[in-house]
């Protein structure tokens, strides 16, 4: 019997799983994960709080439901140590350091993203919590339990959100970029003004804006966030939410094309035969674009070619909703990087269009009472979208 | 009334309760949602991929 071996359990990994079980009865479907296999929104993990929710009552699904449902076999807390592409073989090390291997047929690469550290001169990355996955978050919430002051660093999806997600349970929340205004990249200068009056004035978030980290130290039962302009910010606990890298290790020990992050064509394919990518670890047209939905659309397009329907990844408009309490947010990033924003709207009622050179709508962002205009907009993006197929073919 | 949770971030439609920010007011039967209604919480997945999760 022919087995897809996937490596990865997160978002993408378990969606191809379920999207493979829907169209394959049969096909011999194995998980492997460096982490404790359930299904859980990671989305969710910053709005805990505000939710009410544990770190626990997020799990979705529990390993064993996942094993009846999808029929297949977890593999927690495994590390892929070597994949050898020409007899289709993997070996990976199990959590008492015994060496097995699989023989698959067709591999999935779905190994995600890792938060970016600060560079080593600035912090110790032990100073900073970074939060990816749910243990990151398990013990987020451990170390949160008795503190007060929460500095965050980086104003972007991830910033915002938890800084709304916090500050709405009454902790003092600061946030720190180097941009000027929140989610900088994703919206205008004007939205980005609006949503952080928002969480200013509505939730007592204080902001930082336009400000460079000299360096991050201990001192005592405090982190203090030291600025190049001298100024001194003391916090209980730091997080650090400026991005995230591929995961391309795998992929590069195998010589894959890598850039940015896993090269892959229109069908998740990687340059190495029988070998997939899909997710957080990969690149579409040329950046990574780790949000829920093209990872949804990339496995269901990649489940049907692995189960015998070759069919190409054509990514729609990705809204990706940003749950700042004050103030609902949408942001449909562009992506073709070249063109203006044109806002219309007051207060915090804002509709931003993003528009490419030949005056096409290729994004946008909405805030307030604008956020209900989502489908008209995102059906608007998506025309100009099948006028010029986004293929992913290079 | 059935209720309908979205597989991904676990958005619930309920039918006794509908989804009035959407334009479906309580009552609204699950086959008179259209086939591409979003999540109105993820947006991303749509009505097909919903599970039933209370059928009664």
């Amino acid at each position: 019997m022919e087995t897809i071996a996937i490596i990865g359990a997160g978002h993408a990994g378990l969606t191809l799983a379920r999207e493979i079980r829907q169209q394959d009865k049969s096909v011999n479907l194995v998980i492997l994960s460096q982490e404790e296999i359930c299904a859980y929104y990671k989305p969710n993990l910053s709005k805990a709080l505000s939710t009410g929710k544990s770190p626990d009552q997020l799990i979705t699904k529990e390993a064993s439901q996942l094993e009846a449902e999808l029929q297949c076999t977890l593999l927690h807390r495994v590390c892929v140590t070597r994949i050898e592409p020409e007899i289709k073989v993997l070996t990976y090390e199990m959590p008492d350091e015994t060496q097995r291997t699989l023989k698959y047929d067709r591999l999935v690469l779905a190994t995600g993203a890792t938060p970016m550290p600060l560079p080593s001169h600035v912090a110790d990355s032990a100073q900073l919590l970074a939060i990816n996955h749910l243990e990151d978050y398990r013990k987020f919430r451990n170390v949160l339990n008795t503190k007060k002051q929460v500095a965050i660093i980086g104003a972007g999806f991830v910033g915002c959100e938890l800084a709304s997600d916090l500050s709405s349970q009454g902790y003092q929340v600061s946030v720190i970029d180097r941009a000027e205004w929140p989610l900088n990249r994703a919206v205008p200068e004007v939205m980005g003004s609006a949503i952080r009056t928002a969480l200013s004035s509505h939730m007592d978030v204080r902001w930082f804006l336009g400000k460079t980290i000299e360096a991050v130290d201990r001192l005592n039962e405090q982190t203090i966030v030291r600025f190049s302009d001298g100024f001194l910010l003391a916090a209980d606990v730091v997080v650090s939410a400026i991005g995230l890298r591929p995961n391309t290790e795998l992929a590069r020990q195998i010589n894959a094309q890598v850039d940015l992050g896993i090269v892959v064509d229109a069908f998740s394919q990687t340059s190495i035969p029988h070998i997939y990518a899909l997710g957080d670890c990969v690149e579409y047209h040329g950046s990574p674009l780790p949000f829920i939905s093209p990872a949804t659309h990339a496995a269901k397009a990649l489940a049907k070619t692995l189960t015998g329907q070759p069919t190409e990844l054509l990514l729609p408009s990705l809204a990706v909703p940003v749950k700042i309490g004050p103030c609902p947010t949408l942001i449909c990033p562009s992506l073709g990087k070249r063109g203006v924003w044109e806002v219309q709207g007051s207060g915090i009622d804002l509709e931003a269009h993003y528009l490419n050179e030949f005056g096409q709508l290729t994004g946008f962002a909405l805030t307030g009472k604008c956020v209900s205009r989502k489908m008209e907009l995102a059906r608007q993006c998506q025309s100009v979208a099948s006028d010029a197929p986004l293929s992913l073919a290079s | 009334m059935a209720e309908y949770q979205c597989p991904d971030c676990g958005y619930i439609y309920d039918e006794s309760v509908g989804c009035e920010r959407e334009g479906y007011p309580a009552g609204t039967r699950w086959e008179d949602i259209p086939e591409d209604f979003p999540c109105p919480d993820c947006f991303v997945r749509e009505k097909p991929d919903f599970e039933t999760i209370n059928a009664s």
